[in-house]
């Protein structure tokens, strides 16, 4: 092969070359498909709300100082009022509605402290006042109402079968299981259950209702001053 | 061999679909949206909604991801999506994720304006889904348009050509940019993540005159 005919060739392989590079990287400016990769996240939520107005019944004297407002974060405040012989109403009750709301399974636990002003066993402990949870609903739209809940209380407090004399001190006592706030020195499940809401918005103001009894039997306690402070708690496990 | 260089050129450059600016997110709690501001990079863009959840107080997280097109032939954009799949049904679902297409608009002196075609979005997508979110009677939020609305390739996108002249290269002032609006509505979902991929493609449409 003579030196004109290998520069011919040489010519001729290389603008088809030159073209082919071209058109590679024309061909890589255009796309045809985008794309767009979504994730999120949801994580376990609960949360507990006062479910409305307190009920405050039997009382002699006192009054709820700061009542409860559906829908807004409980910091309700109760004086019981006259809690010795001279109320003669049976018991003095409190009836605080509670709200819980959950995307998971929920627990809720309670802790309470019970502090008098007395020096001696007759004064108002713990175990003088009664405490349980009252009936639970799960009603209204965007709730899950096939879900169920394990109330570990013995409902309302002043119930018969809840409490009675005790036939040697003759003190009332409050005998049933999780009846009386001395069970909940320490964090103790009150109740648990399945997913309180389907899939629906926080606005959605739906949620599981029930009311937490306070009471207190009215006796020959040791005169003085009570505070009790309860701390409502709920968890997602 | 010249013949088929050629060829393949022409046909690259007459579709292409690349990112129409910068995305851009609100209404997230720790959530974020990547993607390029160049009109002349390609379409990858990774949006994490965050926490959906009622941990998230805001009203909607709302993700908007401009989208720039360039044709010399009537075309079509469809999506076809990948992912979602919570057995749960009260888990995040795919009519949960609100999406809509609009605002088309002209990248600049070399986007060709057609006065006899109009570019058309297609319903139900024609819709900002932030705007047009509202409450089913089981309490849940629902969508115009979600992405439920997808089966396959959906078109949601066709009209008359988008660019005056062919160029080499991506220019920014050469097609057409809208946007897809995607929302997720906070709410009492399972817990859970979810992940899915939404595929944008660029087809010749049916023929309309320009």
């Amino acid at each position: 092969m003579n030196t004109k005919t290998t520069r011919v060739i040489t010519r001729a392989l290389l603008f088809p070359t030159l073209l082919l590079v071209f058109a590679v990287s024309a061909s890589a400016q255009a796309q045809l498909t985008g794309t767009v990769n979504m994730s999120a996240t949801v994580s376990k939520f609960v949360e507990i709300n006062s479910g409305g107005a307190i009920t405050l019944t039997g009382n002699s004297g006192g009054g709820v100082t700061t009542d409860g407002v559906a829908n807004n974060p409980l910091a309700a405040q109760i004086n019981l009022g006259e809690l010795g012989p001279s109320n003669t109403n049976s018991f003095v009750t409190a009836s605080v509605p509670l709200k819980l709301r959950s995307n998971a399974n929920y627990v809720l636990s309670m802790n309470a402290t019970v502090t008098s002003s007395g020096s001696t066993a007759n004064k108002i402990g713990s175990a003088d006042v009664g405490f349980g949870l009252g009936t639970v609903t799960r009603v209204g739209t965007g709730v899950n109402t096939a879900g169920t809940d394990t109330n570990a209380t013995s409902g309302d407090p002043t119930l018969a079968g809840n409490g009675s004399v005790n036939a040697v001190s003759g003190r009332y006592e409050y005998t049933a299981a999780n009846s009386n706030l001395s069970a909940f020195s320490a964090s103790t499940t009150a109740m648990n259950g399945a997913r309180i809401m389907n899939a629906v918005p926080r606005t959605n103001t739906n949620g599981l209702a029930v009311p937490a009894i306070f009471s207190v039997k009215p006796q020959f306690f040791e005169d003085g001053s009570t505070t009790v402070a309860v701390t409502f708690t709920v968890t997602a496990p | 061999m010249l013949m088929v260089c050629a060829g393949t050129t022409m046909s690259a450059q007459t579709l292409d679909i690349s990112s129409g600016g910068q995305p851009t997110i609100t209404g997230a709690l720790g959530g974020s949206v990547t993607g390029s501001a160049s009109v002349q990079s390609d379409l990858v863009v990774t949006i994490n909604f965050g926490e959906v959840s009622p941990a998230n107080t805001n009203s909607v997280v709302k993700v908007v991801v401009p989208v720039a097109v360039r044709s010399l032939v009537p075309y079509r954009v469809s999506v076809s999506l990948a992912g979602l799949g919570n057995a749960n049904p009260q888990g995040l679902q795919s009519s949960d994720i609100g999406f809509g297409v609009a605002n088309m608009r002209a990248m600049g002196n070399q986007s060709q304006i057609c006065t006899q075609s109009s570019h058309i979005f297609y319903p139900p997508f024609n819709n900002d889904p932030a705007s047009t979110a509202t409450i089913a009677a089981n309490g849940r939020v629902a969508y115009q348009s979600s992405f439920s609305n997808i089966a396959g390739a959906t078109v949601i996108l066709s009209g008359p050509r988008l660019q005056k002249t062919p160029n080499l290269t991506r220019q920014q002032t050469d097609g057409y940019i809208f946007d897809a609006i995607f929302t997720i509505t906070p709410q009492y979902f399972a817990a859970g993540t979810t992940s899915a991929t939404l595929t944008f493609t660029i087809s010749a449409g049916p023929i309309v005159p320009c």
